[in-house]
């Protein structure tokens, strides 16, 4: 401590990168959205005048929005629900796995490397309505697939390539969590006349909740904001905004639509509802779960 | 209650490792075995086959007459308490001991009463809304051995229960865990490499070495008759003393240059053996005293003394022989370090063992100490 004292500005320069790209890249920019929030610009962005609150009301009464917050919600449960239940059940797999565990993890762990909107190209080609492989299997059975017409298609694609993109990510967490489980806990219940699956709803399942509300917290929060790419790359949004999330509203109205007040008080509100998710997620969600 | 048999039981795994060499093992209704034995040496390897936690290779395994190699841990109605403990950590104490009733979809009212019975016999009546980890090691290990209690099953198997417990816990627990099997009368299967534990505990001890059983008999058996030489520096605390010796035309020749009137049954002269001889079976002689009939006469120099109380144990220096010979001596014995004892070994009480470690049976040269 003496050290420190006699040098006080040391552990500023240490902290000193860190701090100078949160200020550019959070601090600023979110400081800049929330100003922005409260101004008009003109076309041309060379003026620009304060209004209050007004963007904020007319964000809020335009029926379109409301629309995007459900697509929002029910897109981020999808993905959240589906990335993870998926990756519990390859970790619970993997787990079991003694010979060539290791190549086995390595493969599931890749996609995590891949890059949003490359994982949403692939998933585009897979399912392009004329070039991809899969609408010509689905057509074998009777299903006609054309994701740019068919909205919960759309929805669909987006759906199933942010739930891929992700599966890594919680997979590895869950193996770490299982891994954590002392194997006597399952011999001790195994012995107790609990079969494989009794052994994971009463044992495993609770004692992995701690990694479950983690990785809650942060697919939901992969699924607000890191999925832009994905949805960017596939379907824009569309068709007919079926697929418009809030983050991709906000880039839309913003930098599409020029509206940058609307925007920034769109990404406000955003910031907004993801806080107060999360600080739900801690308040009734982490009481229940077992540390 | 239920009788436990192994015949020639073996274990090989994947990797071709063999942890079991063909066990064959019988044990009695509501009899306490213990398997003691250094470890790496099979003993959990064997209690985890009885469980059905590790597959057996070959060889059969019974309880009470009928095969059960194939049938599940659960089907075999074996109750075990792990040396971890393995309880439940985000159950209650209560929900703890619950649960493999509730999992054989035992009535309510019945679980409640089993419970509650096993928490009084175990003194955790108080506790049953805790959590483990707000309980103590001692406590810990009372929900361990209730969740095996209230199930009541065929056989009780114990996995080194009190090793992570403190010393004076271990003693008390002893005690609690001999008192409560008599009182069941379950069938029950302890391993541990603690010897003491395994003296007391036993009703028949199973001593167990490099994946073989040494020995199997009543504690007080291994101890006066070790069936090998590895037996018998295993029980017994501290371990028995190993002199080099020689056969010799009237009795065996110690390195020291003492003859003790004992031969090995059937040894050439010249064979090398094995003299063992406890601690507490060397007899301290007075300058003035006689030697007894027969018996080796030693001179020994105390390097170390280590004074227990009841009894004082001294580390002596012997002549031709590297590894100290450990004497003990009564409490009010008073020895101190560069003093010489004389030291007198019995033919009675004399072990030999034979160039393979294992036990030879004697015969006492009478006249050797009349020549």
């Amino acid at each position: 401590m003496a050290h420190f004292n006699r040098h006080p500005i040391t552990p500023w320069i240490l902290l000193a990168p860190q701090l100078l790209i949160v200020a550019v890249f959070f601090f600023w920019p979110a400081y800049q959205a929330i100003e922005q929030a409260f101004y008009v610009e003109d076309a041309f962005g060379l003026s620009r005048e304060f209004t209050g609150l007004s963007n904020f009301v007319s964000v809020l009464s335009e029926p379109e929005y409301l629309t995007t917050l459900w697509t929002t919600t029910y897109f981020s449960f999808a993905v959240a629900f589906g990335a993870m239940a998926l990756a519990l059940g390859l970790a619970v797999l993997a787990d079991r796995v003694l010979r060539g565990a290791h190549a086995y993890k390595t493969l599931l762990i890749w996609p995590y490397a891949v890059a949003p909107a490359v994982a949403g190209v692939l998933w585009l080609f897979l399912f392009d309505p004329t070039l991809g492989i899969l609408p010509e299997l689905l057509s074998a059975i009777g299903i006609d697939w054309n994701h740019k017409l068919n909205g919960d298609q759309a929805m669909l694609l987006v759906v199933l390539a942010s739930i891929w993109k992700q599966m890594s990510y919680n997979f590895v967490f869950f193996l770490a969590g299982l891994q954590a489980i002392p194997k006597s806990l399952l011999e001790a219940a195994a012995m107790d006349r609990a079969g494989p699956w009794r052994r994971f709803w009463t044992i495993t399942f609770p004692l992995l909740s701690p990694t479950s509300f983690f990785l809650l917290v942060m697919n939901v929060v992969y699924a607000f904001f890191e999925t832009f790419g994905t949805i960017d790359a596939t379907t824009q949004g569309g068709p007919a905004g079926s697929t418009r999330t809030l983050v991709y509203k906000v880039y839309e109205d913003g930098f599409v639509g020029q509206d940058l007040g609307s925007s920034a008080a769109q990404s406000v509100l955003l910031m907004v509802i993801v806080g107060v998710l999360t600080l739900i997620q801690f308040k009734y969600v982490e009481k229940k779960v077992q540390y | 209650m239920a009788t436990l048999a192994l015949k020639q039981l073996k274990k090989q795994y994947p990797n071709g490792y063999k942890a079991l060499h063909g066990i064959d093992l019988a044990f009695g209704e509501g009899e306490l075995i213990v398997i003691v034995g250094p470890s790496g040496c099979g003993k959990s390897t064997l209690l985890r086959t009885l469980a059905g936690l590790e597959d057996i290779s070959e060889g059969d395994l019974e309880i009470n007459g009928k095969r059960v190699n194939e049938l599940e841990p659960a089907e075999r109605d074996i109750a075990m308490v792990f040396q971890n403990y393995a309880l439940y950590p985000h159950m209650s104490v209560f929900d703890n001991m619950a649960y493999g009733l509730k999992n054989r979809r035992t009535p309510k009212d019945e679980i409640q009463q089993r419970v509650s019975e096993a928490a009084e016999l175990l003194g955790l009546t108080e506790l049953l809304d805790r959590r483990p980890k707000q309980l103590s090691g001692g406590q810990r290990q009372r929900v361990a051995m209730g969740r095996a209690i209230v199930r009541k099953p065929q056989v009780f198997l114990f996995d080194e229960p009190l090793s992570n417990l403190d010393a004076k816990l271990r003693v008390q627990m002893r005690l609690e865990i001999r008192r409560l099997q008599k009182r069941l009368k379950v069938t029950s299967v302890y391993v541990t490499h603690d010897q003491t534990e395994a003296m007391t505990l036993a009703d028949r001890l199973v001593v167990m070495n490099g994946g073989h059983v040494e020995q199997f008999g009543t504690p007080m058996a291994l101890y006066d008759q070790p069936a090998s030489q590895f037996v018998a520096g295993f029980i017994g605390s501290p371990a028995m003393n190993f002199l080099s010796a020689t056969q010799a035309q009237t009795g065996l020749a110690l390195p020291c240059g003492a003859t003790i009137a004992l031969q090995g049954e059937g040894l050439a002269t010249g064979a090398e053996l094995t003299l063992g001889i406890r601690p507490e079976h060397l007899q301290v002689l007075g300058a003035a005293d006689a030697l007894p009939a027969g018996a080796a006469e030693l001179e020994a120099r105390i390097e170390l003394v280590e004074p227990l109380g009841a009894d004082t144990l001294a580390y002596c220096r012997l002549q031709g022989q590297s590894e100290p010979l450990v004497v003990r001596l009564d409490g009010e014995h008073a020895v101190a370090e560069e003093q010489t004892l004389r030291l007198a070994i019995l033919p009675a009480r004399a072990h030999l063992f034979g160039a393979d470690g294992k036990r030879l049976a004697t015969r006492e040269q009478a006249t050797a100490a009349i020549e």
